[in-house]
């Protein structure tokens, strides 16, 4: 079977208490799992302002992931989603080349952090008095 | 003729949960700006309306904007 890189976006209704929250997190998780996927990444965001409201609500908790997984879990998946009553909206995308390139240039970007910041600033500077 | 708008620049990746760097690329209505203000390749404007209506999916950027409701 093939498998594919995904990322799915998960908005969870932000008027429950923390351990609620934490709870459907979990069951979240658990459905990826259960329906064969490996997650490779979460990232929690938290409350954030909706755009616009969602079912009357304005704010909501936002929460990504990223796995690999056969293409037949998706349509698992999201049905289980469907039936989150806590789970307000969500998106899966399947990630490409390209995004998998950003995301682990992000990554290394992230461990090599001081290294680069130190060799890039001195070059916009000499660039700057060049100009002028 | 002067340029109403000056022409926005992406570097790289255009990310669908970067609001911050998106906001630039819609009117105040909300509407996606056209490539010919913003100055973009063919494909980079591709890239950038998709992300936007991702992002409008998942309520990072408004269909319409508040102003205008």
């Amino acid at each position: 079977m093939a498998t594919k890189h995904y990322e799915s976006v998960v908005i969870i209704n932000a008027a429950l208490e923390d351990p609620q929250i934490e709870q459907t997190i979990a069951t979240i998780l658990d459905h990826i799992k259960l329906s064969g996927g490996e997650i490779s990444e979460t990232e929690k965001w938290g409350r954030k302002r909706l755009a616009y409201p969602i079912d009357k609500a304005k704010s909501g908790y936002y929460l990504i992931n990223r796995f690999v997984g056969p293409t037949s879990m998706i349509i698992e998946f999201e049905r289980s989603l469907k039936l989150e009553e806590n789970v307000i909206r969500y998106l899966t995308i399947a990630l490409d080349k390209k995004d998998l390139e950003h995301l682990e240039k992000i990554k290394q970007s992230k461990t090599e952090e001081p290294v680069l910041e130190k060799e890039t600033v001195p070059e916009k500077a000499t660039n700057d008095e060049s100009k002028d | 003729m002067k340029n109403k708008k000056a022409k926005r620049v992406i570097t790289d990746y255009i990310d669908y949960k970067d609001g911050k760097k998106l906001q630039k690329f819609i009117s105040d209505q909300g509407k996606i700006i056209p490539r010919r203000i913003t100055g973009l390749s063919a494909k980079q404007h591709r890239e950038l309306v998709r992300a936007i209506k991702r992002a409008r999916q998942v309520a990072i950027l408004p269909f319409v904007s508040e102003a205008v409701k």
